[in-house]
């Protein structure tokens, strides 16, 4: 079946950067486009695996940065 | 939005108005975003630690001396400030990018699921380490749309201003940097992160898509 969206489009709709019609739009298409919905489902995958990714600076790290605001604030 | 946790805008009012606590939130929101896009330049903790410090003190430095002016878009600029930072870094190259991989009380600080085995949490961990260095395979243009939409919060027309491109390219570059990436996890059989998702049923569709 031939996707009735561009690609573009749906990368916007899953990072969330479509008007609300817009979205309806694709939502509606979704449901009438297996291909559409499996491709918006490989970027939902794509997505979470980035998600996983993420990282945690160490607590001093934190704490030397809100430390260094504390003393900036004083000296002002 | 949820009205039960404060805009960075007004937060950063708060800061200006003496509240260190609010500042305290918002590094706590935004610290792992910054972080991990830098992280994923320089390759280095040690180094990522560093600059995350130089980026939230430059943030700091904006903010009291009244020059803050992004109209509320705080997540976008203080992960162009790490992105930045980072490149700089990564392009004069003091250091040797080095990945501790065995890092066991850091991997500790990172747990966030308190009812998976040890053996379920290592094999994320490995996982992610994985998934990291693919990310580093990626073209590099790819790989910055990626870094800067995915960890920097910056919309595609952001994207497009601050690289230079049409936001099409931008678009174009993310779909390809997914593209690849999912490829490349299929060819490393990287399946841990999505073991509680079954396979794929086209209808009906759920679509969790990630907060802007």
């Amino acid at each position: 079946m031939i996707q009735t969206l561009p690609h573009s489009t749906l990368l916007q709709y899953v990072y969330n950067e479509l008007p609300p019609e817009r979205q309806r739009e694709v939502e509606e298409a979704l449901q009438h486009d297996p291909d559409l919905a499996s491709t918006c489902a490989d970027l939902l995958l794509a997505q979470r695996a980035l998600d996983g990714v993420r990282r945690e600076p160490r607590p001093e790290t934190s704490e030397a940065i809100l430390r260094y605001s504390r003393t900036f604030l004083a000296r002002s | 939005m949820d009205l039960l946790q404060p805009s960075d805008s007004a937060l950063i009012s708060l800061y200006l108005a003496g509240q260190e606590s609010a500042f305290a939130i918002l590094l706590e929101r935004h610290r792992s975003r910054a972080y991990t896009t830098i992280l994923l330049i320089v390759r280095d903790e040690d180094v990522a630690d560093d600059l995350l410090q130089d980026t939230f003190i430059k943030a700091i430095h904006t903010l009291k001396s009244g020059r803050y002016n992004e109209e509320g878009k705080f997540a976008p600029w203080i992960c162009r400030i790490a992105h930045n930072l980072a490149i700089d870094s990564f392009r004069r190259g003091k250091r040797t990018p080095h990945l501790r991989l065995d890092d066991n009380e850091r991997l500790a600080n990172t747990l966030t699921v308190a009812d998976d085995g040890p053996d379920d949490v290592l094999a994320r961990e490995e996982t992610h380490t994985r998934l990291r260095a693919l990310i580093q395979e990626l073209p590099a243009a790819q790989k910055e749309v990626l870094l800067m939409r995915h960890y920097g919060d910056m919309s595609f027309q952001e994207i497009a201003d601050a690289t230079g491109v049409s936001i099409n390219t931008a678009l174009g570059r993310m779909r390809y940097a997914l593209i690849n990436l999912r490829k490349k996890m299929t060819a490393h059989s990287l399946h841990h992160y999505d073991s509680n998702l079954t396979p794929f049923d086209p209808a009906p569709v759920c679509i969790q898509r990630i907060a802007s």
